[in-house]
């Protein structure tokens, strides 16, 4: 009993004191027209004294002009929803519980433009505000204030309480006119074409994530003796580091915000894996392989935008690519001469031809300026360029003719639209 | 820990399943709904609500004239309806369709793709019967439509409205949809809007079947006014 009665008084004194019932985002218009629209015969505010506390409240405000709704209040079906808001204001309600239905008032609503109405009336001695403004019918912001008899006191807390945030500057006729005849942010098409040029570091390795490492472990575990040996040379991981940091650099574009295509560029130095214990190894300096790729992708994507300053596009790929590895050796100083083996050692592939694919997404800031994140799998293989001869079996086996990684990339993107 | 895993795969495909099929929300409280009228009540619509989709097939059973089915119908089903609610309200006061009809009809929104159309008296007027009092509570009956095997998606899901009807009417059960809305008469208000349908296995169809039918629709509707309580 104590604790209904708790409760009950808790209710009574929360449904006098100020309350914001709710309060929408809405365009607070600088050196506005504000319209001090009541059904009562004095209203609860001073359109004067409101302008200063408006002024007071928000700095931003500039000099608003304060006046009463005298149009609304003349019209009976205006007047009607003036009484009825004030019967139906209260704390339970959303904002569209409180929608004008009557179409007329509608749109009376609908031809405020860039004025600000703030509706206000009286009820068992509490002070009911809503402000309206042209692009809802139903009150963008309303709460209940404590009934006084001091008018700027009231003022101020219901500038306080709706008029904050940062205002506007009013558009001139012309410009209102243009904006009307733009289309909605909402139902903007994507456009034509969207480029994107982006300078991404990354890192790659031979092991793909949630695979065996059974499957790559005498690739990365081999070591090269006497400058071409290993136990077999299927893959280029047996010669030299798989796991290195990489630069890249893409440049793309999607069409219609679906399909795609972009050029890459990709560079990773690979360090040759000397057998440590082979002393032949003495007379070296450095033994490693520049790797330069190049390729093209095909691309398909799909963008979202949550918030009006960002975008998310997700997007797949898949594409070929060459890869050239250029050799970089050295002999320490004290060895002019070369062994026999370094000059009979391991020679790669001219190029290398290969497939990629993978996925990631551009994150888009402001239209501009973006991060992009991929991952993917990309291989290495025998670059064909004529047809095999009838000999073909009786050839060697091509070095490296399958050579796999996986590959992460976070980029730095700059994106245009044509 | 197999029987809890088996009862959460069992949540999850139920789940599964019940997001699969469409399903409606069929009534709107309004948030400060918080007392359902109990001796006292208002009705309207009642000269207009009551439509009958096959008025052949009717006429047919009844032995009416199909001209006059309609309006024989209509009648009947509103003298039902009355006596039926009569029974649940101490007070019943009818109050002519004339007096909502020339306010604008609007649509109330249930759910995402349900809306229902109306007459609903404007915001600030209060309406007043015969006598000249104010009734604290009107129901008003948008539309009672008669028929067989009728689905209430197809007459309120604006997806589905253009539907073309199945070739073959099927006459299983007789069925009654009702759209209705209890107005708050002194905050001009909908405090309780609801589409019902009701089902009724159809054996020969006679004129206590459409009693007995309505007399259902009725008693539900009373209920739901109560249970739809905020």
């Amino acid at each position: 009993m104590r604790h209904v009665i708790l409760a009950a008084l808790i209710f009574a004194c929360s449904a006098f004191a100020d309350n914001v019932f709710f309060h929408h985002h809405w365009t607070l218009w600088k050196d506005a027209e504000v319209l001090i629209w009541s059904a009562d015969k004095n209203p609860a505010i001073d359109p004067k004294e409101f302008c200063l506390s408006l002024k007071r409240n928000n700095t931003g405000i500039g000099e608003p002009k304060c006046r009463l709704a005298g149009e609304w209040e003349r019209d009976s079906i205006a007047m009607r929803y003036a009484n009825w808001l004030v019967a139906n204001m209260d704390g339970n309600v959303k904002a569209e519980h409180l929608r004008a239905r009557h179409p007329a008032m509608v749109a009376k609503i609908q031809s405020v433009e860039d004025r600000l109405v703030l509706f206000i009336g009286e009820r068992e001695g509490s002070i009911f505000a809503a402000t309206f403004d042209e692009n809802n019918v139903e009150p963008v912001a309303a709460g209940v204030f404590t009934g006084t008899k001091d008018k700027i006191a009231l003022g101020d807390k219901i500038a306080s309480a709706f008029f904050d945030g940062s205002a506007k500057r009013r558009l001139s006729k012309e410009e209102r006119a243009k904006r009307l005849t733009e289309p909605d942010e909402s139902y903007k098409e994507i456009p034509g074409f969207q480029g994107w040029a982006s300078v991404a570091i990354g890192y790659s390795q031979a092991k793909i994530p949630l695979t065996p490492n059974n499957w790559y472990s005498s690739h990365i575990n081999s070591r090269v003796r006497g400058y071409r040996i290993t136990k077999d040379s299927v893959s280029l991981w047996n010669f030299i580091d798989d796991s290195d940091p990489q630069i890249a650099v893409y440049l793309g574009g999607t069409w219609y915000g679906f399909i795609g295509a972009e050029l890459m560029y990709r560079y990773a130095y690979h360090e040759v894996k000397t057998d440590p214990q082979d002393t032949i190894y003495r007379e070296l300096s450095y033994w490693g392989f520049h790797q330069h790729e190049v390729g093209l992708n095909v691309i398909l994507s799909k963008t979202y935008t949550p918030i009006k300053w960002f975008k998310a596009t997700p997007f797949a790929f898949i594409g070929f690519q060459y890869s050239f590895f250029v050799e970089d050796i050295g002999l320490k100083d004290n060895h002019k001469k070369p062994s026999k083996a370094y000059d009979v050692r391991i020679k790669f592939e001219d190029s290398y031809k290969g497939a990629l694919v993978g996925f990631g997404s551009h994150f888009v800031f402001l239209n501009h300026y973006g991060l992009g994140l991929r991952a993917g799998i990309s291989s290495r293989g025998r670059n064909i360029e004529e047809d095999p001869s009838p000999e073909a079996a009786a050839e060697p086996t091509t070095i490296g003719s399958s050579t796999i990684d996986c590959f992460v990339n976070l980029g730095l993107e700059y994106h245009f639209s044509m | 820990m197999v029987i809890r895993l088996h009862f959460a795969i069992c949540i999850i495909l139920m789940c599964i399943l019940c997001g699969c099929s469409p399903s409606y929300q069929w009534h709107q409280s309004h948030p400060s709904y918080r007392k359902a009228p109990t001796d006292s009540i208002a009705v309207t619509g009642l000269d207009d609500a009551f439509v009958v989709t096959r008025s052949s097939w009717f006429a047919k059973r009844l032995e009416i004239s199909k001209d006059s089915i309609q309006t024989f119908t209509s009648h009947f089903c509103a003298k039902t309806f009355l006596t039926e609610l009569r029974k649940s309200y101490a007070s019943v006061t009818v109050i002519p369709d004339a007096v909502i009809n020339h306010f604008p009809e609007e649509s109330q929104k249930l759910d995402t793709r349900i809306f229902m159309k109306g007459h609903l008296p404007e915001q600030g007027i209060v309406v007043k019967d015969s006598a000249g009092k104010a009734p604290a509570y009107i129901l008003i009956i948008h539309e009672f439509i008669l028929g067989t095997d009728l689905q209430r998606e197809n007459f309120f899901d604006y997806a589905l409205l253009h539907n073309e009807a199945p070739e073959k009417k099927t006459s299983k059960n007789l069925t009654a949809i009702v759209s209705y809305t209890l107005w708050d008469n002194e905050k001009q208000r909908p405090l309780y809007s609801a589409v019902n349908q009701f089902d009724q296995p159809n054996m020969n169809l006679s004129l206590s079947d459409i009693e007995r039918i309505v007399s259902t629709a009725v008693k539900q509707i009373t209920q739901n006014l109560t249970s739809g309580v905020q």
